[in-house]
């Protein structure tokens, strides 16, 4: 009898424990039953379509969304309208964009068309691309007119073992470049620096030349951010002739830091920290600290995205309206020539997972939708709004209209689901800069295309490099910075590197140079 | 629950058994109430540390635990054969020491000092100022140390500069990591840490007291022969739980501080698992590690309270 009370306790506990179970799986058949009745209303909306176009196709979309709030619907209906199509939208806030994909990754939840955030989620999704987790789209594409126009080589740079998986979103191949105080230039006689020594000569020329006029030695050169890539130290590497994360040597690719040019700009910076000529802190400054710098008038020159020079302008008057801002593209190195480092063209990118897109014939419809998201007129809906209500047009070029909330509740949002941009849609709307400064800058960025250094690794892949890549760049950064701080001499250096070899490096080197003659 | 499994093995304790549930029934209201937390350390605590599984796995997320490759113990060889494990256990034991021998007494000394504060209101001012740091966010207090001791402009710096003395540079040096690691947690955690041992003072017999004045004891004598006394079990206790934590020295305290100058004394399990595992997604290693810091804090609390038992103490279990 007492017996049976005490199993009846167990029971108890273990009904709960089931309970509990029961209820997770439950949730997940039933999100799955969802997405699955979803897809079979779209299969069978396809078939329709064929026989009775006004029938709808139902697309759902997981998105990255920018602003702090989801935006109304207007656009959509737009959109639904142009193209006969039923949206449905899962925006998913930029910084848990990841974790969120995952998470439906794993619970097989994902939408017909998957947005990954950026090109390092994308190298994350290569091991599930390889498995068969997605559709290949490559050999359809020259069947839509607008997705044929799509850049061959950027598409290479998103493809896993030479196949296409995704739509990708374009981007200024190179926005890098130098921003700085024009005031303080005139004031002191110099012109914008062409050469890696004339920057050295206005830098130092900023910090002793007391620009600002108040008696003190009290400025400094260059601001700078923990930051080697989006930072100064790659745009700069470029200057100096650096290769973009990998370079060839001896008809080898090896990495950017075995390159004598690495070792160059290092030594420029070492020389800039222990003249004073940049802030001291720069490894541990946030990008915030790094522009107030140059807002308070405290340092004289920023280098990284030219098309910051909006912002800064803007803060940069509020502390001191006598101050001028100007950009710098072309900037040459010792060797006389000029370089910047290129991202591979794309932001991000759309994939469409074979768990919600049953069959090839949906696959192709939401294609065809794809096709006319990329024709001019809907390209600049999604990217601009409609005119006379978001824009109005000044000597053919977009105004935006000045109240940003409305742009960022009704259009903003939706600029995510871009494919293509500027350079694969002809008609694309450009915007008219009030700002020269943003004008220049964009003007140089287009400059920048002629100039270009790419990373050869972009399409390539190594196993090793996927599981230990970021780990073992830590060893390079942490070298980089204490030689750059003076606490490790050229052999220091040379020693970490040593370290990274030994520690898989090598396995790099040798797995993307299969991977090279592989694609070749 | 675990009486009640043991209890089919033999008659005696079956008997105790019996006992049990008898007491169960008698007292069913009460054990109603603790029901909600039981299914809560089942549901959240238990179920959970069934994922462990992964760890002897190459867990992909869109396999799943029942399709991912089983690969044994490889992640524990991998962490074992790091070239940084050493280094990573090093810092991670000497922080745990700093921790033990320097944060750990400040609180019963600040506790100690408040309790012999006569004006109420005054005792009870110091008790919130002190207080307040807890409820600041990591990020505002390592951003207000990168202000002060910033060698461009930071307060700290210039006043040594202005003295005539050398800048230091104290956020990127491998000397001055460990010291402005414990000042912050001094500054944010001792205050609220003096609550438990506050309210242990609180409990302790007045009529002590009374008899020691009236033998002619100081201050100083009552606090040393009554006050540490009394309070001796919960500062036992206190000590059990925080070896508890050895390897928990706070990712998030310590990732704010770390940078390419002090990682040879900053870099600890938890930043080690968030580069290494966690940004490339190998969930797998990272979970190895967790379970490997688990353990080492497992044998570290069960060896605290058996040496308390051993002097007497009560301990935790």
């Amino acid at each position: 009898m007492k017996k049976t009370k005490a199993s009846m306790l167990l029971a108890v506990v273990t009904a709960f424990t089931l309970l509990a179970g029961c209820a997770g799986n439950n949730a997940g058949n039933n999100a799955g039953g969802a997405s699955d009745s979803a897809a079979a209303g779209n299969a069978s909306g396809t078939v329709n379509q064929a026989e009775a176009p006004q029938e709808p196709v139902k697309i759902s979309i997981m998105a990255n969304l920018h602003t702090p709030e989801v935006p109304n619907d207007k656009v959509e209906r737009l959109l639904e309208e142009a193209t006969n199509t039923e949206l449905e939208f899962q925006w998913v806030p930029d910084g848990t964009y990841d974790e969120k994909m995952n998470a439906s990754f794993a619970t097989g939840t994902l939408p017909h068309a998957v947005y990954i955030k950026n090109q390092t989620s994308l190298i994350m999704m290569r091991d599930a691309i390889r498995n068969g987790q997605f559709w290949e789209i490559g050999p359809l594409l020259a069947d839509y007119p607008n997705l044929a126009a799509l850049n061959a080589d950027v598409l290479r740079n998103t493809s896993v073992e030479g196949k296409i998986y995704g739509l990708y979103q374009e981007r200024p191949l190179s926005r890098q470049g130098l921003i700085f105080r024009k005031d303080w230039a005139d004031k002191l006689g110099l012109s914008a620096p062409t050469t890696t020594d004339e920057f050295y000569a206005m830098l130092k020329a900023f910090k002793d030349g007391d620009p600002d006029g108040n008696g003190a030695n009290d400025t400094i050169g260059l601001t700078d951010r923990s930051d080697l890539v989006y930072g100064a130290f790659k745009t700069v590497g470029s200057w100096f002739g650096t290769p973009n994360g990998w370079g060839e040597l001896d008809g080898k690719l090896a990495p950017e830091f075995m390159f004598p040019q690495y070792m160059e700009t290092m030594k420029f910076f070492k020389k800039l920290h222990e003249e004073g000529l940049i802030n001291q802190d720069f490894p541990v400054t946030s990008k915030t600290d790094q522009q107030n710098l140059l807002i308070t008038g405290r340092a004289g020159a920023y280098v990284g995205s030219m098309g910051d020079v909006v912002s800064l302008d803007k803060s940069i008057t509020e502390v001191n309206p006598d101050a001028l801002l100007d950009v710098q593209n072309q900037i040459a190195g010792p060797d006389g020539s000029f370089g910047v480092w290129a991202i591979p063209g794309y932001g991000s990118v759309v994939l469409f997972p074979k768990s919600a897109v049953k069959s090839e014939e949906e696959l192709k419809s939401i294609l065809a939708f794809y096709d006319r998201l990329m024709s001019p007129e809907l390209a600049n809906l999604i990217y601009w709004g409609v005119e006379g209500e978001h824009y109005t047009m000044e000597e053919g070029k977009v105004v935006p209209i000045e109240d940003t909330k409305v742009t960022d509740r009704e259009v903003k949002p939706y600029q995510a689901l871009q494919i293509g941009g500027p350079l694969t849609i002809q008609g694309f709307q450009e915007a008219k800069h009030v700002l020269p400064s943003k004008q220049k800058a964009e003007e140089l960025t287009v400059n920048n295309n002629d100039y270009l250094i790419h990373d050869p690794t972009a399409a390539l892949d190594s196993a090793t490099y996927t599981q230990d890549g970021v780990r073992l760049q830590e060893l390079i950064k942490d070298a980089t910075y204490n030689f750059m701080l003076g606490n490790l001499d050229e052999a220091g250096f040379n020693q970490a590197v040593d370290n990274w070899l030994k520690q898989g490096g090598q396995k790099i080197i040798d797995e993307f140079n299969a991977s090279h003659a592989q694609s070749q | 629950m675990s009486n009640a499994a043991i209890g089919n093995k033999t008659v005696t304790r079956q008997k105790q058994t019996s006992g049990l549930m008898r007491r169960i029934i008698k007292n069913k209201a009460i054990y109603l109430m603790i029901l909600p937390g039981f299914v809560y350390f089942l549901i959240f605590k238990y179920i959970p540390m069934s994922g462990l599984i992964i760890a002897f796995q190459d867990y992909q997320p869109y396999l799943g635990i029942a399709n991912s490759e089983w690969v044994g113990m490889k992640h524990f060889k991998r962490l074992f054969t790091e070239p940084m494990f050493f280094t990573i256990l090093r810092n991670t034991l000497v922080l745990f020491a700093i921790n033990l021998l320097f944060y750990f007494p400040v609180p019963i000394i600040l506790a100690l000092m408040l309790n012999e504060v006569r004006r109420a209101f005054f005792k009870r001012f110091v008790q919130t100022v002190i207080y307040i740091p807890h409820f600041m966010s990591w990020v505002i207090i390592v951003s207000i140390s990168f202000v002060m001791l910033s060698m461009d402009r930071g307060i700290i710096n210039e006043l040594i500069a202005m003295l005539g003395l050398e800048k230091i540079n104290f956020l990127m040096s491998n000397e001055w990591f460990r010291p402005m690691y414990l000042l912050q947690v001094i500054w944010r955690e001792a205050g609220w840490g003096t609550i438990i041992y506050l309210a242990a003072m609180a409990a302790i017999d007045p009529g002590l007291y009374e008899a020691s004045r009236i033998d002619g004891a100081n201050r100083f004598r009552q606090m040393w022969h009554i006050t540490l006394p009394s309070i001796r079990s919960v500062i036992i206790v206190l000590l059990i739980l925080k070896i508890g934590d050895v390897l928990e020295l706070g990712f998030e305290h310590i990732y704010l501080l770390l940078n390419s100058m002090n990682r040879e004394v900053a870099e600890i399990f938890d930043t080690y698992v968030y580069t290494a595992g966690l940004r490339q997604g190998q969930f797998s290693f990272s979970t190895a590690v967790g379970f490997f810091k688990s353990i080492v804090g497992l044998i570290l609390v069960m060896f605290a309270n058996w040496l308390a038992k051993k002097i007497g103490e009560e301990g935790i279990y």
